[in-house]
């Protein structure tokens, strides 16, 4: 038998996606599903842009993409731009797409790399047909035929996290979700197993559930301050720890891509929306007081600020454990891990996922949460591991906080896929974990972490074939992209079938 | 160490020859010389006279350019859909594990919960009866699978029977053909460097000279072992099997499509038919029958010992083992070939700038892991048989697993999850199709399952019934498949 009776705890993006999926997945069961949320709580909601595996999400929940994005205000985004991370001056974009196509049966990372050595090459990111695109400031859907270029990318949305939550709300509420205002103060365990078995409102109204989902947010209501789960700090590789949002108002064109400038002691991001542009500054405040902080980033946006500063406070981590008993953590209240790679969202996405799959019954078999635990982690890990690399891998030495990270000390994952590819150009791949070869050479190559060797076998083609094939396919890229729609284009088409 | 010039190969066989012609292929410039040390070919060790491969199979083919017709006329090939394995959940009890997939959703619900459903409502199912390749195996048809995802004959998949010595034979013609030096010379002794690595292998009055060698000597791993003295990690506490004797059986008519894995008191017989015959062997513990009873009957050949496990490193310095050399596993489905295969994939990923370069290490991590996962599948026959009152078999069900298999079990035993691993050779199929013909049952279902009306399920089950037997009955029968192969008359 199921469980009966879930409590999600706080609202916000990561409340309502659980609520909007658990709806959606256990609709025709007997399931009961509230949430309580307190309109006195401000939610984080800097989480604006995402990766592509959100459109899984909404293609399961069966959104419409017009609809989606009329409601969140929501834009295209084919990847990432980093500004100043190698180095002061260096530009790269971070596709979801490959790079260029075999050559002789010989990744073509090798091709470039050994090309490289002999002479000038184009640059890496002209392999790229979504980043030509980008920088175009163009965007078109990826098609379906297999042997297309088209069929290379992906792309994920730039949205406002507080109108998306708005948008699920609804969606979760029509399919029998019940909303309840207020807010909690204090949770009831159970001696003897720990489980939670109500939680307290303030007007002193208790609300009993067999499961809890924790999306109370940085302070994890349930799953630390009622049960202690314990936190694991990751500050000494990512000495992030503040963050100052800003809206301002958008340039005359709407770029189809997130941007993140490093700055001194951390780095600003820039994600444009159809009302707005969304702006903050990520630092440490072991390097950078809050003042400069702010000053920093007012001389970083393009236009006057259109609300007052929202600062936050973090610590980079994950929960301990982030299913404990019949509480399950998922967005803040699991971990924090800076949105450099836009990754809050996936990581909700993928608790909630998880969550599905091994969805307790009234048995509670501890091995449910323990798979649970044991996934999560992984994830957690590889997104850290993949964040700290753009951290660590830059020849910046003109502030304490560059040569800091450029010199600390990597977690072993990370020191060992580092050294491999630096010898040889070798990616090491996983069968979990969401950034794949492509996503690895885009920040290696972009930040100037450059092989010793190429692959030894790439010799096998001769270079006047290799110098063609890399030719046509930079040519194919700038043909193709050029003949994209605007971006703007793109949008406006989708506000007309939206209107329609 | 400098660039890599010259690559040697000890030992020929299956492992070495597909180890030859796939860097003979994949090289730039390198030369590529394989010492054949003669004898009987042990490369993925004794079990002979046939080879089984697995789905997979089919890519190695392609990079190399080996017509699957040309290669089944050279080895007396024959397609196999599956395995049936007799006497493992039981004396009497059969089960069929198929290639290709097993049943069909409903939304979000895997098959094996809508089964475990129907089974709580006291219904009996047999996975098998929802697999296209079982259903076709078991009435002697075969086709290649489709690649129309709408056909139900996309669901179909296959691995190959072949005769070990013509597999080798026309392995050996296409690498000579790719620029391969043969040097049929004895290895005397393995002369090492100053370092440590090896320089060259003695063969008589000569030696063979190289930068880069790889040992496909077999279970003997006369390099990496022998000669560099990696050390061996047995496996005998798992899997209880210690001789083998493999033996061809002249068996006439048309072959069945899949292999026959047979237990008894003390072992288990493999039965791999070809086009024409049959290779076979006996697997078994020396503590449970006697030498030589075993040989008196079967067949009368000697008895080979066999020890299960693995190196503790596969690439030492200079030297990168492949096949027997590197593992030796119980004979289960085509593990062996295939981990050869994915050995050599990854050795050309990683080739090495400098043989003593990191990219060992890499092929290690992965080798090494995807090794003990295989394993760890292995095992899973042994330790979920339903042989009672047999002391090895009862011996088996008793023992302590390794840690990742013990999860694996306890977890599907919960609720019918499956945890799949970084470097699994084995995919959640196989493992289901394992654990549920061996008679493991889950505790839980997908909830989910339970949302769906029985009529509704039943339907479901009908129609996958029906689909599956018209497809079928459609099928040529395997005789016919294999004259339009070419491989019989």
């Amino acid at each position: 038998m199921l469980v009966k009776r879930i409590l999600i705890v706080g609202g916000g993006t990561a409340g309502w996606m659980t609520a909007a999926a658990l709806a959606h997945k256990l609709g025709s069961t007997p399931v009961e599903i509230r949430l309580i949320e307190s309109a006195e709580v401000g939610t984080v909601g800097v989480g604006e842009a995402t990766v592509p595996h959100i459109r899984h999400y909404n293609a399961t929940l069966g959104f419409d993409e017009a609809e989606f994005m009329a409601r969140t205000q929501g834009t295209f985004k084919l990847g990432i731009e980093f500004v100043n991370w190698g180095r002061i001056g260096d530009s790269y974009i971070h596709p979801f797409g490959a790079f260029g196509g075999d050559i002789g049966g010989v990744p073509f990372h090798h091709q470039w790399l050994r090309m490289r050595q002999r002479g000038p090459v184009p640059d890496f990111e002209a392999f790229s047909l979504p980043v030509q695109a980008a920088r175009r400031g163009r965007f078109r859907h990826p098609g379906t035929d297999p042997a297309s270029p088209l069929n290379s990318y992906n792309y994920a949305y730039q949205f406002d996290a507080g109108l998306y939550a708005r948008f699920l709300r609804e969606y979760a509420e029509a399919r029998g979700v019940q909303r309840k205002e207020g807010k909690v103060v204090d949770a009831a365990l159970e001696g003897e197993s720990g489980f939670v078995r109500s939680v307290t409102l303030e007007n002193g109204e208790k609300l009993k559930a067999d499961l809890f989902v924790d999306c109370s947010g940085f302070r994890g209501l349930l799953i630390e301050q009622a049960l202690k789960t314990g936190y694991e700090e990751w500050t000494h590789w990512l000495p992030c720890d503040r963050a100052i949002a800003l809206p301002c108002a958008n340039e005359e064109r709407i770029a189809p891509f997130t941007r993140a400038t490093a700055q001194k002691s951390g780095w600003v991001w820039k994600i444009p929306l159809q009302h707005r542009c969304g702006n903050g500054h990520v630092y440490s405040s072991g390097f950078l007081s809050d003042e400069d902080a702010l000053e920093t980033l007012l001389g970083a946006i393009a236009a006057p600020p259109m609300a007052e500063p929202n600062r936050l406070r973090f610590v980079t981590g994950k929960r301990r454990r982030q299913w404990v008993g019949n509480v399950v953590a998922i967005g803040l209240s699991s971990g924090f891990l800076e949105p450099l790679e836009s990754t809050s969202i996936h990581l909700i996405q993928l608790a909630i996922g998880r969550l599905l799959d091994l969805f307790p019954t009234q048995a509670w078999d501890p091995l449910d949460a323990e798979e649970f635990n044991r996934l999560m982690a992984f994830e957690y890990e590889r997104v850290r591991d993949f964040i700290i690399l753009h951290y660590h891998a830059t020849q910046r030495d003109d502030s304490d906080f560059w040569n800091h990270c450029r010199t600390m000390r990597l977690p072993d994952s990370l020191e060992y896929k580092m050294a491999l590819f630096r010898e040889r150009g070798v990616v090491v791949n996983y069968r979990d974990g969401m950034f794949l070869e492509p996503s690895w050479l885009a920040v290696y190559l972009g930040q100037r972490v450059l092989p010793r060797h190429a692959d030894p076998l790439a010799e096998k083609v001769a270079e006047d074939q290799v110098l063609a094939a890399m030719a046509a396919m930079t040519a194919r890229n700038i043909a193709m992209a050029d003949g994209f729609p605007t971006h703007e284009a793109a949008l406006a088409e989708l506000a007309a079938a939206a209107a329609a | 160490m400098g660039h890599i010039r010259d690559i040697v190969i000890a030992g020929g066989g299956v492992a070495g020859w597909m180890s030859a012609l796939a860097l003979a292929n994949a090289r730039a410039g390198e030369r590529v010389t394989l010492v054949e040390t003669g004898g009987p070919d042990h490369s993925l060790g004794p079990f002979g006279p046939a080879e089984a491969t697995l789905p997979e199979f089919a890519a190695f083919l392609i990079a190399n350019g080996i017509d699957e017709d040309a290669l089944m006329r050279a080895a007396r090939g024959s397609f196999s859909l599956g395995g049936a394995f007799s006497g493992w959940a039981g004396e009497g009890v059969t089960w069929f594990l198929p290639h290709g997939e097993t049943g069909a959703p409903i939304g979000p619900v895997a098959f094996h919960h809508l089964a475990a459903r129907l089974r709580a409502g006291r219904r009996e199912v047999r996975l098998a009866d929802f697999s296209l390749a079982a259903v076709a195996a078991q009435s002697g048809r075969f086709a290649r699978p489709s690649a129309d995802r709408r056909s139900p004959l996309s669901a179909l998949g296959y691995g190959l029977h072949l005769d070990r010595a013509g597999f080798a034979a026309l392995l050996r013609d296409r690498a000579l053909a790719a620029g391969v030096a043969a040097h049929p010379a004895p290895l005397r002794a393995v002369r090492l460097a100053g370092d440590g690595s090896i320089a060259a292998i003695e063969t008589g009055p000569g030696e063979v000279a190289g930068d880069l060698f790889l040992d496909c000597t077999g279970p003997g791993a006369l390099l990496i072992g022998g000669a560099l003295g990696v050390g061996f990690d047995g496996w005998s506490q798992w899997l209880p099997c210690d001789r083998a004797i493999e033996w061809s059986n002249a068996a006439e008519g048309v072959p069945p499509p899949y292999a026959h894995s047979g237990a008894f008191d003390a072992g288990w017989r493999r039965m791999l038919p070809l086009a024409r015959g049959q290779g076979e062997a006996l697997v078994y513990s020396s503590a449970h029958l006697d030498d030589a009873a075993a040989s008196a009957a079967f067949g009368g050949a000697a008895p080979v010992p066999v020890a299960f496990g693995r190196r503790a490193s596969f690439w030492r310095r200079n030297c990168v083992a492949i096949g027997a050399a590197a593992a030796l596993f119980d004979p289960l489905h085509g593990t062996a070939l295939q981990l050869v295969h994915s050995a050599l994939r990854r050795l050309i990923a990683l080739f090495p700038h400098a043989a003593d370069g990191p990219e060992g290490a890499e092929f290690d991590r992965i080798q090494l892991a995807e090794a003990d996962r295989a394993r760890d599948f292995l095992i899973l026959h042994y330790k979920t048989n339903g042989r009672k009152g047999d002391p090895m078999w009862d011996a088996a069900r008793a023992m302590a697993v390794p840690d990742p298999l013990q999860y694996k079990l306890d977890l599907y035993a919960s609720r019918g999850r499956l945890p799949v691993y970084d470097e699994e050779l084995f995919d959640r199929p196989e493992w289901i199709a394992v654990l549920d013909g061996q008679g493991v049952r889950q505790r839980r279902y997908d909830a989910l399952a339970d949302a769906i009306p029985e009529p509704a399920l039943m339907q479901h089950f009908g129609r996958l019934r029906e689909v599956i037997l018209q497809a079928a009955k459609q099928l040529p029968g395997h005789g016919a498949a294999l004259a339009a192969a070419g491989v019989r008359a």
